[in-house]
């Protein structure tokens, strides 16, 4: 019989949580001290019991728990080299064999224990083992509930590029100077080309920011076809490491954004301030652009905006951050995101 | 006796300094078989207005979405010169407005704008009915940023944040601001409508801007000896009397 995937399949990758991000190793230690707790007021009679049954338990499994998180830290490229099911199997192996290394290591300190210790063995293997497995049922399905934004961020990217605003008044401007400016005309219907090739091709891996930075400035090239002066952008890039990686499509939408609620209903137009720059292990983002004070009421297309922080939120957990400042007549983002270098070729 | 026609003139509006060129090109490419003649272009409504209330056009390539003042109001002060011009509206894309051309059965222009469907639209704009100012409101959810009005030859835009009130005597408005007063030639429904966010009715003949109300008076009627409530404004020393039936405003803005 043919083997038949069906398209869900196909879309969905499953991969092993990053275990040297922040957000998924404290995900890990609440879990696990919050099932601790949980065990301790089931076996209690008394406040007081509550309290030396989680020391108990403690003795062994704070230990055991940090031991993985560490061995789980150091052998995390290679688990990300394994397909989803084989990882998950050695995350499973790997934790049931620190706890048993670990009680045995323990002796003397473990000692009441070890009278019936084959129960004990067996009972600790079980457990670490659920544990684990748990936590990794967990953090498919966190995955999964997320993962939507990656592919929503494809047909928006696309959608976006295509938004009829944009496409036809930049058709039209083009359109406008191809006969006084032919070769003007030439370069924007290159970079209107490049525009949706990208769109088209992404494929979610993180790209070189200054590919990122190259897209966004061809972007801002056919605004400034149809706006003229009154699309000013400044560009702070001194401090960005050559080797940085960002997710792709993040400039640009932003970008977008901003000249279309931003510098298009002002009459004299106005400033987009960008800067990245990277701050110890943290690469940094801030866009600036000015507003219209009355009539704020404008409702836009928070679409965009709000892919991105999804996206944000699926790929680097609590190490990425995004927030807004919406002043009377200014608006501003500011992306913080780790420092992924690209590997050297 | 035949009349020679004149050449038509047509004034172009657009925000966007290419979106102007590519009309005057179609337009010079159109003048071979159709005598007419660019007047202007602005790149605003407010400048259009200026220029539009100095020399006149019989037709007017009106852009949508502008910053500042969009198409629509444009078209709505140009309304109210002695001569109205005729008016096309272009527009890249604007759901909402292609709703209610269609609704209204509107001639528009869609960007990029083909020779051909210029031509056709400026040939037929003649033998077409001006736009009524009520038509005009129904394209957009947006209310106008100013009133208008024609005085000596030219359009005067009130700005709607500093009306005051606004008055209804006879057949015209009394729009009062805190330096003068003007009269419009409006319905006070109509405008209640435009600009609820703004104002609030207090008597069957008056709406008065909601940010402004200072305070309330009880005062004595001196026929019947019974007293009823006024309101005072912010920099004005007339109290506008509040209907019986709109008395609620008081324990609302009180």
């Amino acid at each position: 019989m043919p083997k038949t995937q069906s398209i869900n399949q196909n879309l969905q990758n499953d991969t092993l949580p990053n275990f040297r991000n922040m957000g998924v190793i404290l995900r890990i230690v609440l879990s696990v001290n919050v099932a601790v707790v949980l065990a301790a007021l089931a076996e209690s009679g008394s406040w007081q019991d509550i309290a030396q049954h989680m020391i108990d338990v403690s003795g062994l499994l704070q230990p055991v728990l940090l031991s993985n998180l560490l061995l789980l830290f150091a052998v995390d490229p290679l688990l990300a080299r394994l397909d989803y099911w084989k990882g998950a199997a050695a995350v499973l192996m790997l934790s049931a064999g620190v706890t048993q290394a670990i009680y045995h290591l323990g002796g003397e300190l473990y000692a009441p224990r070890i009278e019936s210790s084959l129960y004990y063995e067996w009972r600790n293997i079980a457990l670490s083992a659920s544990v684990a497995a748990l936590l990794l049922a967990y953090f498919r399905l966190r995955a999964r509930s997320l993962s939507p934004a990656l592919q929503a961020s494809r047909l928006q990217a696309l959608h976006a590029r295509i938004r009829p605003h944009f496409l036809f008044n930049s058709i039209n401007a083009v359109l406008g100077i191809v006969r006084a400016d032919p070769k003007r005309a030439e370069t924007a219907l290159e970079d209107m080309s490049d525009l949706f090739r990208m769109a088209m091709a992404h494929s979610g891996e993180m790209v070189p920011a200054r590919h990122e930075v190259a897209l966004a400035q061809q972007y801002l090239a056919l605004e400034q076809l149809r706006l003229g002066d009154r699309l000013k952008v400044n560009w702070h890039l001194e401090a960005l490491p050559e080797d940085a990686l960002l997710p792709p499509l993040i400039l640009q939408p932003l970008l977008e954004n901003a000249v279309y609620h931003g510098i298009e209903p002002l009459t004299g137009g106005g400033l987009i301030d960008v800067r990245m720059y990277r701050s110890g292990n943290e690469i940094h983002l801030e866009m600036y652009n000015p507003r219209q004070e009355q009539g704020s009421h404008h409702v836009g297309n928070k679409m965009a905006l709000t892919n991105i922080r999804e996206r944000l939120a699926l790929q680097f957990d609590i190490e990425a951050s995004y927030t807004v400042e919406s002043g009377n007549d200014f608006y501003r983002i500011h992306i913080m995101l780790p420092y992924v270098r690209e590997e050297p070729q | 006796m035949s009349v020679v026609e004149l050449p038509l003139t047509v004034f172009v509006v657009d925000d966007e300094p290419p979106a102007r060129n590519r009309l005057k090109e179609l337009l010079s490419d159109c003048s071979d078989q159709l005598p007419l003649t660019v007047v202007g272009e602005a790149g605003n409504g407010r400048e259009a207005l200026a220029k539009l209330s100095e020399a006149s056009a019989d037709l007017v390539l009106i852009d949508i979405r502008m910053p500042q003042m969009d198409g629509i109001e444009l078209a709505q002060h140009l309304n109210k010169l002695p001569k109205p011009p005729l008016i096309i509206f272009t527009t890249a894309y604007d759901s909402y407005a292609l709703k209610a051309f269609e609704l209204h059965a509107i001639d528009y222009l869609l960007k990029p704008i083909r020779l051909r469907r210029l031509f056709e639209a400026i040939t037929h704009v003649r033998s077409t009915i001006p736009l009524r100012t009520e038509e005009l409101q129904e394209l957009t959810p947006e209310p106008r940023k100013n009133l208008s009005i024609h005085e000596r030859g030219k359009i005067h835009l009130i700005p709607i944040e500093e009306v005051l009130y606004l008055r209804a005597e006879l057949k015209y408005i009394t729009v009062r601001t805190a330096q003068r007063d003007f009269l419009i030639e409006e319905s006070l429904t109509a405008l209640e409508k435009e600009f609820a966010s703004r104002f609030i009715r207090i008597h069957r003949n008056c709406l008065v801007a909601k940010d402004e109300i200072e305070g309330f008076e009880k005062v004595a009627d001196d026929e019947d000896g019974e007293s009823h409530w006024t309101v005072k404004l912010r920099g004005l020393d007339e109290m506008l009397p509040i209907s019986r039936r709109q008395q609620s405003i008081v324990k609302e803005f009180g």
